[in-house]
């Protein structure tokens, strides 16, 4: 039975998606409800096939039973598992949170077309999660970037149309890429199943193709993944975006690309293959430069979302660093910061949509008196924020003493130094907003600095967030020792 | 003569290639949105130009089943580029609808118009 619970729950979102315009015409109350049904039943399976693949290994799922030179497969190992744990959690709480909001700018009619591609989306991020077929991968990312970019653009809006057409556009560069580096791959291997790519390429002789690929692979999902150079997109992107899709693109989304990134470098190439190449190099120096230039372009923001988007690439850098190592401390580093960034910046996205909600402002200005005004609210970005900068208790420290550490086993002590000024650079730009929020009045006057009215559901997810970015930072030993299962597992 | 050979038994995937390139610097350097898609597409045939040119097999048939023993051309790409078409088609009209919207609204479709209005809005706001 639990064998078959992954095809279950990818179905399940998929049947959902499509049935959504069915279920509204009973009631779209109704409809949240079977919808939160649905997300939180995928957790509990996530949950059971974490516990299953822990226990008896990987579960394999060979469609219409063909071999796998021929047929599509899903694999689904502790890698595929804890990533999947990850998304059905952030995806319920965020889920929560627009149920609550009134979806932040999306007009009535629209609600509905914005589940439909909620679960369009998460749909396809289980597929690139479970799927063990390189192509079956690139038929996923194209569903995933699609619902992205039409979740962008799903506010009626002029600059959301405009920040979603730069955004499809370079997402389909990226696609087009990662779809040459796969014909050059086929083209040296005859294969798309990702373990017979790999015992092909570690037999015989590497052949220039395979750099070709190499190369297209890393370009494309870089592009995707707004890594330094590639990043225009996104802080448009999650600034137009509303805020339940900001925070679904900030910490989800982008982080399954990276997912791929390492399923690709890991899995398909291997380490060993990449370890002396130029390639580490390359990624070493585009992980800085995002790390330090990310946090200097947000210290210029005047909107609180833009800021966030470009706290986005920076935090993308340090993912990439502990990439780039091509070790296993690098990797561990990696796995901890994308959960731990997954979290912080889905609390910080959704506290400053609370923020959008009621005072209809976005600059930092409009922080002012906040913190007296929702409490809750402004603790969990206070929460958040601590965590960016990576104070201790919160689970941005430990992500970056992992990382840390990870530069240590590589002795490339320079990164360290750069670790450091990257948090100094974020605590520039966060700090000043902790202070508007509870350091200065509001701009009409100290008497209206009595809290307000937010829906419970909002405060439940942001506090959920909040909670668990604390218990990562305490006890952090719980998912280090789910990051060794994975490791183990390479 | 020897590379000339060389490169017109290759031609297919050189084609190929080039068609990626063509189109990438077309989205890139273009600012007609149009162009841009146009460009995306070129892009796209590229790839399943190379795609398709991987699975032949010197004087192969196609692989239809017939008597004898014959060489069959390898149709696992020609079957995975299906997917591809369909998807570039998805794409193609979800970004020429978002140009339909982008006019309505701006009244251009030149991005750098689109750029400078869009500069003029946030000063205002």
């Amino acid at each position: 039975m639990i064998e078959n619970l992954p095809i279950l729950v990818v179905l399940a979102m998929v049947v959902f998606a499509v049935t959504i315009p069915f279920w509204k015409k009973l009631s779209f109350r109704f409809t949240l409800i079977l919808g939160g049904i649905v997300l939180v039943s995928a957790l509990v399976a996530n949950v059971a096939i974490w516990n299953h693949v822990q226990a008896n290994g990987e579960i394999l799922f060979r469609f219409g039973g063909h071999l796998p030179f021929l047929g599509i497969e899903f694999k689904i190992d502790a890698f595929a598992s804890m990533f999947s744990l990850f998304v059905a959690t952030l995806s319920l709480l965020i889920y929560l949170y627009s149920s609550g909001d009134k979806t932040e700018g999306i007009e009535q009619p629209e609600f509905f077309r914005f589940y439909v591609l909620f679960f369009l989306m998460l749909f396809s991020m289980y597929g690139i999660l479970f799927s063990n077929d390189i192509f079956n991968t690139y038929v996923f990312i194209e569903i995933l970037s699609l619902t992205s970019c039409a979740i962008v653009s799903i506010k009626r809006k002029k600059e959301a149309y405009a920040a979603a057409f730069r955004y499809v556009m370079l997402n389909e560069i990226g696609s087009l890429s990662f779809l040459l580096g796969i014909a050059f791959l086929y083209m040296s291997t005859g294969r798309l199943n990702i373990d017979l790519l790999r015992d092909a390429l570690h037999t015989g002789t590497i052949q220039a193709n395979v750099w070709m690929a190499v190369a297209f692979f890393t370009a494309g999902l870089g592009l995707k993944a707004a890594v330094f150079p590639f990043h225009i997109w996104l802080p448009d992107a999650y600034a137009s975006a509303p805020t339940t899709s900001s925070a679904m693109l900030s910490s989800i989304v982008s982080k399954m690309y990276l997912v791929i990134l390492i399923k690709v470098y890991a899995k398909v190439f291997g380490f060993d293959l990449l370890k002396g190449s130029a390639l580490s190099t390359l990624l070493l120096v585009l992980a800085s430069l995002g790390m330090i230039l990310g946090s200097v372009y947000a210290l210029a923001q005047k909107d609180l979302k833009r800021m966030l988007g470009y706290s986005s690439v920076s935090q993308i850098g340090y993912v990439l660093l502990g990439i780039a190592f091509f070790s296993e401390a690098g990797l561990r580093s990696a796995f901890f910061h994308m959960i731990s960034h997954g979290l912080t910046k889905a609390a910080l996205f959704l506290a400053v949509g609370i923020v959008i909600y009621l005072k209809q402002s976005r600059s930092v200005k409009g922080f002012e008196g906040t913190g007296f005004q929702m409490p809750i609210a402004m603790s969990v970005f206070a929460v958040a924020a601590f965590s960016m900068i990576g104070i201790p208790l919160t689970s941005g420290f430990i992500a970056k003493w992992n990382l840390g550490i990870a530069a240590e086993t590589a002795s490339q002590f320079g990164f360290l130094v750069l670790i450091v000024v990257s948090s100094f650079l974020n605590a520039m730009y966060f700090l000043p907003i902790l202070f508007t929020a509870f350091f200065k009045d509001p701009a009409d006057g100290p008497q209206r600095a009595k809290p307000e009215k937010i829906p419970a559901p909002m405060l439940v997810s942001i506090g959920a967030l909040a909670v668990m970015i604390l218990l990562l930072g305490i006890f952090p030993d719980w998912l280090m020792t789910m990051i060794d299962v994975v490791l183990a597992g390479f | 003569m020897n590379l000339l050979t060389r490169i017109l038994e290759q031609i297919n995937l050189i084609g190929g290639v080039a068609l990626f390139l063509i189109g990438l610097h077309t989205v890139v350097t273009h600012s007609n949105l149009i162009k841009k898609i146009m460009g995306l597409n070129i892009m796209g045939t590229g790839v399943f130009l190379f795609f398709v040119a991987i699975g032949n097999v010197e004087g192969g048939v196609p692989p239809i089943l017939v008597d004898g023993n014959p060489l069959y051309i390898n149709p696992v790409p020609s079957a995975l580029i299906l997917t591809g078409i369909v998807v570039s088609v998805s794409v193609t009209v979800y970004s020429l609808s978002l140009v339909v919207r982008i006019f309505q609204s701006y009244g251009t479709i030149d991005a750098a118009e689109l750029a400078k209005k869009r500069s003029e809005v946030s000063e205002h706001d």
